[in-house]
């Protein structure tokens, strides 16, 4: 997955009605930027294993 | 220090020991409402714990739990006592803010259930805590004051949960309650250098917690000592049928289980955050000095690896930011610049963040349980720092992000420490260990199975009890 750019950011908040400023836009790209680089290595990781629930599905559960 | 019934009354005693002095006719509810009013008037105009002090009220209580303290009969484990909760939580009666502007006018007209229970036990309610706005992270203009950490009030106190830690901390309460979704608790117990437990999630009750994560939110306690963290998670924990993911398996007596022995036990310190290249020396080094002692203890102590711990901040945030961006979406179109900035920018980054790296985040999640999982098959409790550093300058902390490699240093490496016991919903706990060159508090995190949060209480009170760690008291002004 590629960065994003500043342009490609503000299009995708126009998109969802959300406002932002150019401050805003410039860090939220840099935010985005950071989650991409962190987490598309984890697509990489072994498919199947454990079922990605969230949270245990019975509370009472060890 | 305050004399009462010619008792020494300090602040920093612990909440068990003012329970037990007001229970031996020792000490005034009144006085002791009083003694933290007195703290709070003198220290917390530069502090910033607090939100809201619920003066009157609590003295109010204070009145009524003298007279029933005078008039004998059962009383509750936490009568008498004052207490403070985080801001995040609802009192009725009370504005519950989030420590947002947005709800700077909300007055729930129902007590959360933890405040409930904390109440019922024959606590005092103080007022409401500072945090970082809708319990987030990373506030840059706090809009009821910028807490400052009591060790070097240029410093950071760490979040969400801030005003609980400082309170805890710089003793304007006698114990106090946070939430902590991936590290809420344990940050600021860290930075501030107090104890503070995660409880297992699912453990207590979130009703009445304005939420950001319903399969992380965990209220914990924060106290100068594990057996004050243990006291309050005694009352706090316990099946509540307005939150149907509570267990209702009976509650354990915490404090009884503080026996201070950990011979036998089986403790494993995690590899990839004692030693990776992010943490600092100093933090490593007390870290491993904490896992000498608990071997002197008797605790039989090895390494183990959780090789995707270094993943879990930017998987949590993933996760944890999505949720709390569609819930936020309507103000965030509607409302966007009552938002503090920091606020506002992590917002709208999780609304846009792909799908697919949604799901890379969910599945390193299962297996970052799993990796727990099997380390805890075959230890009874891990050990971790639970901060890479200690509290960095809050100038340091609200510096503008100016490029992607700033952004994931700022976010994703400081939760990695806190994050894993989150994502897995285990129990974790905060216990000084330390202090760096410059004074500031270090911490160790004591990570157990999940509803073994006794065993992890168990040893961070022997780890505590060991050391001095915890008797040490912030450089604050005394008149």
């Amino acid at each position: 997955m590629s960065e994003l750019t500043e342009t490609q950011v503000r299009a995708l908040a126009r998109s969802l009605g959300l406002p932002m400023t150019p401050d805003d836009a410039a860090e939220v790209t840099h935010r985005l930027n950071a989650f991409i680089e962190a987490l598309a290595p984890l697509s990489d990781l072994p498919p199947g294993g454990p079922d990605p629930t969230p949270a245990p599905i019975d509370p009472d559960a060890a | 220090m305050l004399a009462s019934r010619g008792v020494s009354l300090d602040p920093f005693l612990g909440a068990g020991h003012l329970a037990a002095l007001v229970r031996a006719g020792q000490a005034s509810p009144v006085e002791l409402v009083r003694m933290y009013l007195e703290r709070i008037d003198r220290l917390d105009g530069r502090l910033r714990a607090y939100i809201t002090v619920t003066r009157e009220a609590a003295l109010d209580a204070a009145r009524r739990a003298e007279q029933a303290a005078g008039r004998g009969g059962a009383l509750g484990p936490l009568h008498g006592v004052p207490f403070a909760v985080k801001d995040q939580f609802a009192t009725r009666g009370v504005r519950t803010t989030a420590g947002s502007r947005i709800l700077a006018d909300h007055v729930p007209d129902e007590d959360a259930t933890v405040v409930a229970r904390l109440v019922a036990a024959g606590g005092i309610l103080l007022g409401k805590l500072n945090l970082t706005e809708f319990a987030l992270g990373g506030t840059i203009r706090f809009p009821f004051g910028q807490p400052r950490n009591p060790w070097n009030t240029e410093h950071d106190t760490g979040g969400s949960s801030a005003g609980s830690g400082v309170a805890a901390a710089a003793a304007l309460a006698a114990v106090t309650l946070g939430e902590d979704t991936g590290g809420s608790v344990r940050t600021p117990a860290s930075w501030c250098g107090v104890a503070g437990h995660r409880p297992t999630w699912g453990l207590v009750s979130r009703h009445g917690c304005i939420p950001l994560s319903w399969s992380l939110d965990t209220a914990g306690p924060l106290g100068r000592t594990v057996e004050d963290c243990a006291l309050v998670l005694e009352i706090i924990a316990g099946h509540d049928p307005r939150d149907p993911l509570t267990a209702r398996r009976p509650v354990p007596a915490y404090r009884a289980a503080l026996t201070g022995e950990v011979r036998g036990l089986r403790v494993g310190m995690i590899r990839e955050l004692t030693h990776g290249g992010e943490t600092d020396p100093e933090v490593r080094d007390a870290v491993v000095a904490a896992t000498g002692v608990l071997g002197g203890l008797g605790a039989r102590v090895d390494e183990v690896s959780v090789p995707l711990a270094t993943r879990a901040g930017a998987a949590f945030m993933a996760l944890c930011d999505s949720e709390g961006a569609a819930r936020h979406l309507p103000w965030l179109r509607s409302r966007a610049t009552d938002y503090d900035e920091g606020t506002r920018r992590r917002l709208l980054a999780a609304s846009l963040l792909p799908a697919a790296l949604l799901h890379s985040a969910q599945h390193a999640r299962a297996l970052i349980r799993q990796q727990l999982g099997d380390a805890l098959a075959t230890h009874d409790v891990l050990l971790a720092p639970t901060s890479h550093r200690a509290a960095p300058t809050i100038a340091a902390f609200t510096a503008p992000i100016t490029s992607t490699g700033q952004a994931a240093a700022r976010f994703f490496t400081r939760r990695s420490f806190t994050t894993p016991a989150a994502l897995a919903g285990l129990p974790a706990l905060a216990v000084p260990c330390g202090f760096d060159a410059a004074g500031l508090p270090l911490s160790l995190q004591v990570i157990g199975r999940r509803f073994e949060d006794a065993t992890v209480l168990r040893v961070g009170h022997a780890y505590e009890q060991a050391t001095a760690w915890h008797r040490r008291r912030p450089p604050l002004p005394t008149s």
